[in-house]
């Protein structure tokens, strides 16, 4: 689905990380030394933010939020609504956004929803989010996206444990008068491989029982229960090598773009080889692409817009186009203009 | 390139004890993984700019078989 959107643009972006570094040393029983080197060359992490035990997606969401009141000049009464979207979300029932909306002493007048998305989030949410803001004229939306994926990978299992990373961005959008802000969108999905990346147990197709949190080897000496994150490594490799490039190529297409009006091409941080292939496929120099991933690791949907706010000397002003790519298995894309944004400078707790 | 220059670069890249020769089973040497499939793509793909798919790499056998999927004609 492509989508164009007029007349709506972020106002300000604010990050916020836990101070709890996790080094790539804290796998050396799971890695040789060799293995390490190597993970490092090729996927890029050598470190990763992991929240404490009490603190969750939620609070690191309110956090990044919190921020732009502190620091930009928006009434609270102007808010119409809160996105929140996470897959670690605070809690099952209810919404997250409804325990933001009252943290952050938001009117009762507004419209509070999650989004259950992963790593294409940034793109289907803001997607999401603009498009409410088009039918509420004179009132500002708030868009949080916030993970805690240390809370559900198992730390023995060498296909997750030293991916992930926790974090969550706030993004303040707001409508605007000038007809020649427009932003560009596209999406896709294929349920064929919802299995691709999951937790198997603990919805309601496969509820929990005690069997969900045996731990159980697989050949490769892996250790995971049903109810930690199971990726299947090489067909998600695959799929982003297959479709992501072609549908930035799409993308450019429809809206009329030109590659190379487009200032900075930030890419979901998922693997610095992926982000490498893909670049490679569309001819893009490493000087217009932006990685953060050793730094952080992989935060799911929050890794776009924090990649925003640690490069905020060098993408604030510019065209972007923004990549996303992961569970569902979903992917898509989004060409915005930070011209009018103001990019906050990193939060930790 | 050769065949030969290809293998060496190949092996440069992967860093296995054993290197690779072209009688190889590339997926059956101890060291091989997901990382080991992540750098093979992407060696081939700079050397040769073909990108190989899951598919292909499932159905890889040895350092000879890699070579006829890129294509003989890529070689001197």
């Amino acid at each position: 689905m492509f989508q164009k959107l007029e007349g709506v643009s972020i106002a300000c972006v604010s990050s916020c990380v836990p101070k709890n570094i996790k080094d790539n040393s804290s796998f050396s029983e799971l890695l040789s030394p060799k293995e390490l080197r190597i993970f490092e060359k090729t996927v890029g992490i050598k470190e990763r933010r992991h929240a404490e035990n009490h603190i969750t997606a939620g609070d690191l969401g309110y956090e990044a939020a919190i921020q732009i009141f502190d620091h930009y000049k928006v009434s609270k009464d102007d808010i119409g609504g809160v996105v929140f979207l996470s897959q670690t979300a605070d809690y099952k029932i209810p919404f997250t956004s409804n325990i933001i909306q009252h943290k952050l002493g938001l009117p009762r007048d507004i419209l509070c929803l999650d989004i259950n998305a992963g790593c294409a989030g940034f793109v289907q949410g803001l997607g999401t989010a603009f498009s409410i803001l088009k039918t509420i004229p004179g009132k500002k939306i708030l868009f949080i996206v916030a993970e805690t994926l240390s809370k559900i990978i198992s730390e023995e299992d060498r296909a997750t444990s030293m991916l992930f990373g926790d974090g969550a961005s706030a993004c303040l959008l707001e409508s605007t008068e000038d007809k020649n802000e427009v932003s560009y969108f596209n999406y896709f999905s294929d349920g064929a491989h919802y299995d691709a990346i999951m937790i198997p147990d603990g919805g309601y197709r496969s509820p929990a029982t005690e069997k969900s949190f045996i731990v159980n080897e697989d050949e490769k000496g892996n250790k995971k229960s049903q109810m930690n994150l199971s990726m299947d490594g090489p067909r998600v490799f695959d799929f982003t090598l297959r479709e992501v490039a072609v549908s930035i190529e799409q993308i450019l297409e429809e809206s009329g773009e030109k590659k190379e009006e487009i200032d900075y091409f930030l890419f979901h941080q998922s693997n610095q080889f992926i982000i490498g292939q893909i670049s490679a496929k569309l001819g893009i120099p490493s000087e217009k692409v932006r990685i953060n991933i050793d730094r952080f690791g992989n935060t799911s949907g929050v890794s776009i817009p924090l990649l925003i706010t640690t490069f905020a000397d060098s993408l604030s002003g510019k065209k972007i186009l923004c990549s996303g790519y992961g569970s569902g298995l979903n992917w898509g894309n989004c060409i915005i203009n930070l011209s009018e944004t103001k990019l906050l400078p990193l939060k930790e707790i | 390139m050769t065949k030969a220059e290809f293998l060496e670069g190949l092996n440069e890249e992967l860093e296995f004890d054993t290197p690779l020769e072209f009688e190889s089973d590339i997926k059956g040497h101890e060291e091989w993984d997901s990382m080991g499939a992540m750098i093979l793509i992407g060696y081939v793909s700079s050397k040769t700019g073909i990108t190989l798919t899951g598919e292909d790499i499932q159905n890889l056998k040895d350092v000879n078989s890699l070579i006829e999927k890129v294509g003989t004609d890529k070689f001197q």
